[in-house]
Parts: C-alpha cells; structure tokens; sequence
C-alpha cells in the first residue's frame, strides 16, 4: 500500500505541467501540498523516474526532453 | 572525459529542433542535479522544463567562451536564476543558502551504457501487469496529458493508477539492486 503522501508524491513527478495562457509557469497543485521532506523526496523520485525512462528510450529522452520539445515544435506550427 | 556538448549548438541556434533534442539528452541530468539546493522551494520540474524553452530561445545568443559545454553552463545559470525567481514570487523563501558559490563544473551526462539499459529493460518486461500497464501510459505519453486522463484511458481510477506507478518504480529499483544496479548511484 502507499500513502498519501507517496500518492502526492507520485502525481508530482509527471512531467505534464499545463501552461497557463498568460506563459506564466505553473507549479503542479501537489507540491504545495507536500512538507519540506515530502519535496525532498519529490525531487528524488522524480530524478530516479526521469534515469529509467533515459534508459528505456532508444534515443536517450525522458518525458521531461519529450514535453519541452512538444512545446517548441507546437509553438513552430503556430509560428 | 565527455565530448564537448556545444558540438550541438550551431545546428541548434539555427532552429534544429532534432539538434536540440540531441543536447537535451546529455544536458537534462546535470540541469535538475543543479536544482537539487531548490527542492523544498520551487517545483524543479516546472522550473526544469521553463528553464530549457528559454534555453532554446537564447541559443543563438549563445557564443562559446574557448571553454567546453557553454550552452550546458549558460542553462545551469538559466534554471538557477528562475528558480530563485519563482522561490520568490512563490514567497517560498528563504532561498536556499549557496547563493554567492563560484560556477560549479558542471558536465553533460554520459548515455546509458548497453548494460544499464538491457538490465531496465529486463525488469521492466518482469513488471506485473498493472503496474506495467500504469508505467507504460505515462512512458508513451511523454508529459502530454494529465495522470487523470492517462488512468481513464486504462481503465484505473486515478489514485489506483498512481500507486501503481510508485509501485512499478519501486520493483524496478529492488530488481535493479538485485542486477548490481543502484539506481541511487546511477544519479549521483
């Protein structure tokens, strides 16, 4: 079982962060919700995911590489 | 000793977005390693992913210095400043300590070697089926959609479909350590 301060955890390491329509960046709702020792944790976690995935990819990129470069073909369509 | 990383850099300040992709493999890790000092004051990974468009728009900007890795230790600088700047409008300060430090050496990570990723590889196939099928839905979505609906599209309610990605995560690290693999090393 986890807890749910793992569940917190756990919704804070994907890599989807929505873009408001203003650009302004925009924290994920759960790391406010986190204690400082939650957020260690957080960033830990989220390294650990964010190694495995760079070693399941054939071309090396995590989700954090894939939605940034999302992001930058997007905005070229719209350009 | 690794390659210099701006090998990249003229094909990405002319807008390759392939080149791009190339540098962000070798620059990710010790980017969010240079976030470690932030993590109880900012979202690392919001300020990771803002930090890298800024980098691709001031690439072109970006002229060597005669030392290796230049776009890498202008995006160290990058990610650092935002994150001390949304620490701030956060009012989720004190900043951590270490401001005033010299520019740490900072190098690009080297590929996983064929070993680490046979080894991911071989325990991830040993996942059971809904961790594996949690797991999956977040790899192939590559930060697209929210975890709400990547647990509808398989079938999960949304804290079910969480608590089997902590537990596909966790196997793989037991399974990994059992390989001779510290995942804890891996990072370091």
């Amino acid at each position: 079982m986890t807890t749910p301060a793992e569940n917190l955890i756990e919704a804070a390491v994907t890599a989807c962060r929505p873009v408001e329509p203003s650009g302004e960046l925009t924290f994920h709702p759960a790391f406010f919700d986190l204690d400082a020792a939650g957020r260690e944790r957080l960033f830990v976690a989220t390294a650990q995911q964010r190694a495995l995935e760079r070693a399941l990819a054939s071309d090396g990129l995590t989700t954090t590489a894939e939605a940034v470069l999302q992001r930058i073909r997007s905005r070229r369509g719209v350009d | 000793m690794s390659a210099d990383s701006d090998q990249h850099l003229a094909a990405i300040a002319a807008g390759d977005a392939d080149a791009f992709a190339r540098w962000l493999a070798l620059a990710e890790p010790p980017l969010r390693r240079s976030l470690r000092r932030f993590a109880t004051v900012v979202d690392t990974e919001a300020v990771l992913q803002e930090a890298l468009l800024r980098v691709w728009q001031v690439a072109p900007r970006c002229a060597g210095d005669g030392r290796p890795h230049a776009l890498l230790r202008l995006g160290v600088r990058i990610v650092q400043n935002l994150a001390r700047s949304e620490a701030r409008r956060h009012r989720l300060l004190p900043v951590p300590a270490g401001d005033e430090l010299p520019e740490a050496e900072v190098a690009p990570a080297q590929p996983p070697d064929a070993a680490l990723r046979a080894a991911v590889s071989t325990c991830r196939d040993k996942l059971p089926p809904q961790p594996a099928r949690a797991l999956a839905a977040r790899l192939d979505d590559g930060g697209l959609r929210a975890d709400r609906a990547l647990a509808a599209a398989v079938g999960m309610q949304t804290n079910t479909f969480l608590q089997n990605i902590t537990r596909a995560r966790r196997l793989l690290a037991e399974c990994l350590r059992k390989a001779g693999i510290d995942l804890d090393l891996e990072l370091a």
